[in-house]
């Protein structure tokens, strides 16, 4: 009895088989030869047809077969292939701009393919507190330090002929969309003189800089109300701003189609000098020279190395000078403000403002004083900062701008280098495979294509080859010699 | 024979029972009374060729100098595996020990087996000491892929050579090669011989290695770990010539004419091999490929069946054995001190560590075969006895030796030479270790330049 029923209900369901199939035969049928060419259903098809997908199929096939040849990297273990690789020649902790430019400039400069093993180790991809992203992306050439302006001036050069150096082969070009609407240094009664100084160290090292007296200034930028301005330094080329986000991501591209192996994860710990474990599953990287490029996280880092443990007043024991230090930039939207030529304005109150897009919106911010230094715990904005310190030196300046409104701010980490401001290029004095790039202090990001390739020049070349950056090493903290910049804020 | 093998065999109760302090010296010194008693097998007075014979086992004067040379680089492995293993827990440390050893009994019996069975199952046993080294130690996630390729490689090629032996054995009623050596040509139908003849042959050219089968060696040498390399080098690759000289008295008649493609391939694998050194950016590679190429001189000469060519091959083999194990010593000591094997992180350290500088130079220079050391009276008997064979080949082996004194400087001048770079500067200094390592490798190689008859083979 059960035996039958088994059997009857096998059959019903062969008979259901049957029965859709002829279902569909009729369909075909009945509706004739021109709906069979169009395939009017929108979704994926019910079984997979070889010919139809013969491209598709045909390249899986080589890249199995291609797989399968001795020269492939498949491996018939796959282990979590988020870990870093266990060993490296060199690893560059930080995936900003600079780690990524020193990886590039590695890579340029290797001399056979594959010739060092690179990695970047980066904790967030999302980049939501990097220094970089959160830049005012502004370039000059306007410091005092020659060797600042050689930076800058480089960098500048490469980012005019970007696509030369960064540009893949069968992708988009890069746009970095640099406005070389120059810088406007504006100068009062007492700090005129400083700024003549630092104009004819400028015009010497090659920078394009021109000065203008207030009536000039008056010409030139009729909006710009010249109360209290006794010279104005401008510079006509190789300065602006451009997009610091679309320069990160060329050189991360580049750098990774040369072979540099990204990895997402924090450095925790470092054992001797040469490994360092990371990311919650710990992987210790073996590696040759670590680059620290951190940032404003920089100083945080080198405390991993146990200089706290050594006396203070010992070249061990020196501590790397980075710290984060907020900032604050806000976008406003003003109508009726200056027009398409504003230059990047700095007043030698602290205040800066410049363009952005073609809508009538600026970028704005100003430098706190030393003593009300925001919080750096977080990337809070702080809107009565903007109120008070901001909005009325914008408004004396520029009367334009008495009228606007704030659209958006962010915030950002300078890596503050609380010497003297200044990057720090080189090696350290007692732990040798440690090299750093970091301490830039706001001006990191313009001069990270130069600053990378002094570091790659250290690294495989043992000395600085096209610029000489021996001046921004690490001997000036330990001897306690600042280098600081003359600025007119 | 039992004198070397039973205490070989107990020397690992004393890796398990040592105590933690005493572990590396015991073994160390252990081994180096085995090697001492070894060299007694450089003795050679029988007129039958065969000493020490007993039915399983014997020397003679092909497989004594390679039997000497085992014995002899089981202390250098663990001199020079003290260093990388101090921070690994005891257990492993004597793990390790004890692996080398196995190895070291399987070569042993190999190398002394008279009977083909026996040197086939020691070939075979050779391999799975040599692929937990390489597995379990070597640095990087690719060593992986690297045991993989050594061991299928190995593998694959040999079990052809299984089923060869016992056709053989069927055919001729015994495989012991003290009555081999004594029967005519084998006959074998005309189609099949040729099969034969290859699978014969296949497995010990692809350890060789040939230069058609030889990927696997680049990456095995690479990924193991100091002592594997060295073992590599200079044992395991010896164990196929030594494999093909044994085979190639029973295939005789054949060989006039099927070598010629082996020839070729061996010939052409050491231009490109020698070639790819001078594009290497990573030392062990660089050093992998310099085996690939002398052993493709040692593929040649052994596959043209002369007695010049058969002496050349094993003063060569021999030679080329202390003086790779050497390299891969000394590329070790860079590597302990800058962990990283790229040669351009690594440079001008003659600056730095100026004795080590001299072990470096004597043994670039006896890698490309500065007289009056064995390696060239090997690559020049080799070169000679090709020359005798079709003088075509001088084009390839007179190449193949420019190229080679050029990788082999490249290298020195590469590593020695040039700019210091400034995370060199504070490198721990020479261990006296490391120098009696090295001294030890280069001291046999200068005494051979005295009394070259020792490694001259059956055909002196």
């Amino acid at each position: 009895m059960s035996a039958w029923r088994r059997l009857h209900v096998k059959v019903r369901r062969a008979h259901g088989l049957f029965t859709s199939r002829r279902v569909t035969e009729q369909y075909t049928w009945m509706y004739g030869p021109s709906t069979l060419g169009q395939n009017l259903s929108t979704g994926k098809p019910l079984r997979n047809d070889f010919f139809k997908e013969l491209e598709a199929q045909l390249a899986a096939m080589r890249k199995k077969a291609a797989d399968a040849l001795p020269g492939s990297s498949w491996s018939p273990f796959d282990i979590n292939p988020n870990l870093p690789p266990e060993r490296a020649d060199i690893v560059i902790i930080g995936g900003g701009v600079m780690g990524w430019s020193i990886a590039y400039w590695l890579k340029q400069k290797e001399r056979v393919r594959e010739g060092v093993k690179v990695i970047v180790v980066e904790r967030d991809l999302t980049y939501s507190q990097a220094s970089t992203v959160l830049s005012a992306g502004g370039i000059r050439q306007q410091f005092s330090l020659p060797e600042n302006i050689h930076l800058s001036l480089a960098s500048a050069d490469f980012m005019r002929n970007i696509n030369e150096h960064l540009g893949v082969l069968n992708e988009d070009p890069v746009d970095l969309q640099f406005n070389q609407s120059g810088y406007l240094f504006l100068a009062s009664e007492e700090v005129a003189h400083i700024m003549e100084e630092n104009y004819s160290t400028q015009r010497q090292v090659g920078a394009k800089v021109t000065l203008l007296s207030p009536t000039q200034l008056k010409e030139k930028f009729p909006w710009i109300n010249t109360d209290g301005v006794a010279l104005a330094s401008y510079g006509l080329e190789n300065e602006g701003w451009f997009d610091p986000w679309s320069l990160l991501n060329a050189f991360r591209r580049k750098a990774m189609s040369m072979g540099v192996i990204q990895c997402c994860g924090e450095v925790t710990d470092f054992k001797y000098t040469v490994q360092m474990p990371k990311g919650l599953e710990y992987q210790m990287v073996e590696c040759a020279i670590v680059v620290n490029a951190a940032g404003a996280f920089s100083g945080k880092l080198a405390e991993m190395l146990g200089i706290s443990s050594n006396p203070k007043d010992t070249i061990a024991g020196t501590p790397v000078p980075v710290e984060p230090r907020k900032r604050y930039i806000y976008v406003v939207h003003c109508p009726d403000g200056p027009g398409l030529d504003t230059p990047f304005l700095i007043d030698y109150s602290g205040m800066y403002f410049r363009r952005e897009g073609l809508g009538g919106n600026y970028i704005t911010g100003a430098s706190p004083k030393e003593a009300d230094e925001p919080d750096t715990s977080n990337l809070e904005v702080d809107h009565q900062f903007f109120e008070d310190s901001v909005w009325p030196r914008l408004a004396y300046r520029v009367p334009a701008f008495e009228k606007l409104k704030v659209t958006s701010a962010w915030a950002g980490f300078y890596d503050y280098n609380t010497f003297d401001q200044n990057g720090i290029i080189g090696d350290h004095p007692v732990i040798n495979n440690m090299y750093f790039a970091t301490g830039f202090s706001g001006h990191g990001l313009q001069q990270s294509p130069a600053a990378g390739r002094a570091v790659a020049e250290l690294i495989l070349d043992g000395n600085f080859k096209t610029l000489d950056m021996r001046g921004l090493g690490f001997r000036r903290i330990m001897a306690q010699e600042p280098i600081l910049e003359r600025n007119i804020l | 024979m039992l004198k070397i093998l039973i205490p070989t065999l107990l020397l690992i109760p004393t890796s398990w029972l040592a105590k933690a302090k005493w572990l590396w010296p015991t073994t160390l010194l252990h081994s180096f009374i085995i090697t001492l008693f070894s060299l007694a097998w450089l003795k050679n007075t029988s007129e039958t060729n065969w000493s020490t014979l007993n039915p399983y086992m014997a020397t003679d004067p092909l497989s004594s100098p390679l039997l000497t040379l085992t014995c002899w680089l089981l202390p250098l492995m663990i001199l020079a595996s003290q260093n990388h293993l101090a921070q690994d827990p005891l257990v492993r440390q004597r793990i390790y020990i004890t692996l080398l050893v196995t190895l070291q009994l399987s070569l042993i019996m190999a190398f002394a087996a008279t009977e083909l069975t026996m040197f086939y199952v020691m070939f075979e046993t050779t391999l799975i000491p040599t692929l937990i080294l390489i597995t379990r130690w070597g640095n990087q996630m690719e060593r992986l892929n690297a045991g993989t390729y050594f061991l299928f490689y190995t593998l694959a090629s040999s079990l052809p050579l299984l089923i060869t032996l016992l056709a053989l054995q069927n055919k001729t009623g015994t495989l012991s090669l003290l009555i081999i050596q004594l029967l005519g040509p084998i006959p074998i139908s005309p189609y099949v011989n040729i099969i034969w003849w290859t699978t014969s042959l296949l497995a010990f050219l692809v350890k060789m290695p040939l230069y058609g089968v030889h990927l696997w060696l680049p990456k095995a040498h690479v990924e193991a770990p100091i002592a594997g390399s060295m073992i590599l080098a200079a044992v395991l690759l010896k164990l196929g010539g030594y494999g093909m000289m044994r085979m190639m008295l029973i295939l005789s008649p054949l060989a006039k004419e099927l070598c010629y493609p082996f020839i070729i391939l061996a010939l052409w694998g050491v231009l490109m091999t020698s070639s790819i050194c001078l594009r290497q950016t990573d030392l062990k590679s660089l050093i992998a490929y310099s085996s690939v190429s002398h052993m493709g001189l040692v593929a040649a000469a052994i596959l043209i069946q002369t007695p010049w060519g058969l002496t050349g091959a094993l003063i060569l083999m021999i030679a080329h054995g202390l003086t790779s194990s050497a390299l891969f010593c000394l590329a070790n000591t860079n590597y302990e001190r800058t962990h990283s094997r790229t040669m351009i992180l690594t440079r001008g350290s003659q600056m730095i560590l100026p004795l080590m500088a001299t072990w470096w130079l004597i043994t670039c220079l006896a890698n490309l075969a500065l007289p009056p050391l064995p390696n060239l009276m090997g690559e020049l008997i080799i070169i000679s006895a090709l020359l005798g064979w079709s003088w075509w080949t001088i084009i390839f082996t007179g190449a193949g030796a420019l190229i080679t004194a050029t990788y082999s400087l490249y290298m020195y001048l590469m590593t020695q030479r040039g700019p210091v770079p400034n995370h060199m500067i504070s490198m721990n200094p020479s261990h006296s270790r490391e120098h009696l390592l090295l001294t030890l490798h280069l001291l046999p190689l200068l005494l051979l330049v005295f009394k070259p008859t020792t490694i001259w083979g059956s055909a002196y």
